[in-house]
């Protein structure tokens, strides 16, 4: 079985991230993390190749820095990486990143193409549906228990007040969500084959992209600016007895702010 | 005139309540002649739920397909497609529930269109429009445009309110979309619902989240009376959640739901950031913790220091009392 995993590598989740020059930049601090969701798209991958057998490649689409990414699952076990690195694949909107990614992949000729449900930097959660569609694949999307069959795989997500259980011909993209898997932690051995690792890169060319068409180029839904949410104003305390405490929050909640 | 889609989603025999917030948003638009409202819905949907999107647009599309009947990414994202194609339509929108987030973005690429998720405002009467959408976590806020039009664009409940149904009523019709069978490649086996009643965390009003401090799973009965007592739901931390007390399902934070109702209620949860980005848009936050120091009073307009365990009944009680319930 042939098992692709899209990952990328975020801010950490505490980096500080602030509005820089007008609302036209950000300025992040240099954390960066694996995307949490990715984490589980790389372990899942992993564990089916552990029962079923078969090749996983972890693709990526950033800077130099997201070497670091792909060390790291490679440490986990992964086969192959392959880093999109070029100017021109950075800053794509969902459509654009996803239109690269989809071309990657096509490369691979995948029997699962697996990923997480959203990076938590952008937020999207639009780039697996989306790859599934520049394929031609099914996709499911946010999966909580993924089984892997004969030619299909069964795949449990979640719904609103509710699972759903879903079975899916493969090849197919699945997006994982918490609850999944719990990723390994890399072992010694593992980082240290990583560390010397060769990271194949892939260039715009190599996949028949124009520049034009992916990165900012190519995005058809531009940020214009950052803002800085409105810190909310000092925390009020209310005192008293539990009693008096909760009858003065409940006056609050429904007179004052019109809540309840 | 320029066209909208609304795509309707119902639960049951009711048009879901952030269907409703959007379609009242897009009837303003549609009475002031900025636009003219045509709502979609796929598949089965109840006379009751099409009754009352009538009320909110200009028209009612019914897709009918066999195909539909089940909700598959692939069907939906097709039929919407091939009808706003037909329709040459200005946007395509709809509530930013799971299924929406699930198959609009399908859509977006069958239409070659940009897609905009979870949007929190609109700048309908900006020259071009704009769009204002959370990242990080909800921590930065970004305005966004379009390079062109089709756009697709999905929006988190609790953006717009809701308004009552208005005097006009939209005329019903339906459209064959003729999805390939050969497309669909997804079956749903099985659905597994909770309780019935249970009130969605995404779309609540109000939202009772507890964390460690609640010291054991059954203590979140009393949680749970609170939040029957205003008519909300029951949330979890990340650690609540990781200890089994409660459901994946019902995770407030960065690894599960982000929320962003009217009042948050967060009882003996401390503020991890994790759960704070999953938060922090909402309205009025009421933190209950018994140390003063904890970080989740950074994030709320309102503290009471002290046992979660004695606050929260007090307060059902209180609740109870003025309401008469």
């Amino acid at each position: 079985m042939t098992i692709v995993v899209l990952a990328k590598q975020v801010p950490d989740p505490e980096a500080l991230v602030e509005v820089r020059a007008g609302g036209t930049e950000l300025q992040i601090e240099q954390k960066f993390a694996t995307n949490l969701f990715d984490e589980y798209a790389i372990e899942e991958a992993l564990r089916i190749k552990e029962k079923h057998g078969g090749k996983v490649t972890i693709i990526t689409l950033g800077g130099p820095k997201a070497t670091e990414l792909l060390r790291t699952a490679l440490a986990m076990g992964a086969d192959d990486v392959l880093l999109l690195e070029d100017p021109a694949f950075l800053e794509g909107d969902g459509y654009a990143t996803a239109l690269t990614l989809s071309k990657a992949v096509a490369t691979q000729g995948a029997d699962l193409v697996l990923c997480g449900r959203q990076a938590i930097d952008d937020d999207r959660g639009e780039v697996g549906p989306m790859v599934a569609e520049f394929l031609g694949l099914p996709h499911v999307g946010a999966v909580m228990k993924l089984d892997i069959g004969d030619g299909a795989a069964r795949a449990e997500r979640a719904v609103e007040g509710g699972r759903e259980v879903v079975e899916v011909t493969l090849p197919a993209v699945i997006t994982a969500a918490k609850g999944l898997n719990e990723p390994r932690v890399p072992q010694v051995m593992g980082v240290m084959k990583a560390m010397r690792a060769q990271i194949p890169r892939t260039s715009p060319a190599d996949l028949g992209l124009a520049p034009s068409d992916i990165g900012k180029a190519g995005s058809k839904l531009k940020i214009e600016r950052y803002f800085t949410r409105e810190k909310r104003a000092a925390v009020k305390f209310i005192e008293g007895t539990p009693d008096e405490q909760a009858a003065e929050a409940i006056r609050i909640l429904a007179d004052v702010e019109r809540v309840v | 005139m320029e066209k909208l889609l609304v795509f309707v989603e119902a639960k049951g025999d009711e048009p879901r309540k952030a269907t409703i917030e959007l379609l009242s948003e897009t009837r303003n638009l549609s009475d002031a002649g900025s636009f003219a409202v045509t709502a979609v819905g796929l598949g089965k949907i109840s006379e009751h739920a099409i009754e009352k999107v009538l009320g909110y647009a200009d028209r009612f599309v019914r897709i009918t397909d066999g195909l539909l009947d089940d909700y598959t990414p692939e069907g939906y994202s097709e039929a919407l497609a091939a009808y706003a194609r037909q329709e040459d339509v200005r946007l395509v929108l709809g509530a930013a529930t799971q299924a929406a987030r699930d198959f609009l973005p399908r859509t977006a690429v069958l239409l070659g269109a940009g897609i905009a998720s979870d949007v929190t405002a609109i700048g309908w009467a900006d020259d071009p429009m704009t769009f204002v959408r959370p990242m990080y976590g909800g921590r930065v806020p970004s305005r966004c445009t379009f390079t062109g039009y089709p756009a697709v664009v999905s929006v988190r409940p609790n953006a717009f309110a809701v308004a009552p149904a208005g005097a006009r009523r939209g005329e019903y019709v339906e459209w064959r979309a003729g999805v390939s069978p050969d497309r669909i490649k997804t079956r749903v086996l099985r659905v597994e619902r909770e309780s019935k009643g249970k009130i969605d965390l995404m779309e609540a009003d109000s939202i009772v989240t507890g964390g460690r401090g609640m010291k054991a799973a059954e203590n979140f009965a009393l949680l749970e009376e609170l939040a029957a007592a205003l008519g909300g739901a029951v949330g979890a931390s990340r650690s609540v959640v990781d200890a089994k007390w409660r459901d994946q399902d019902d995770q407030v934070g960065k690894s599960g739901k982000t929320v962003s109702p009217k009042l948050y209620i967060a009882a003996g949860l401390s503020g991890a950031i994790h759960h704070v980005m999953g938060m922090d848009t909402s309205g009025v936050i009421l933190a209950i913790n018994k140390d003063p120091n904890a970080i989740i009073f950074n994030y709320a307009d309102y503290g009471i220091v002290g046992d979660v365990m004695e606050v929260v009944p007090a307060m059902t009680a209180e609740l109870k009392k003025r309401t008469g319930r």
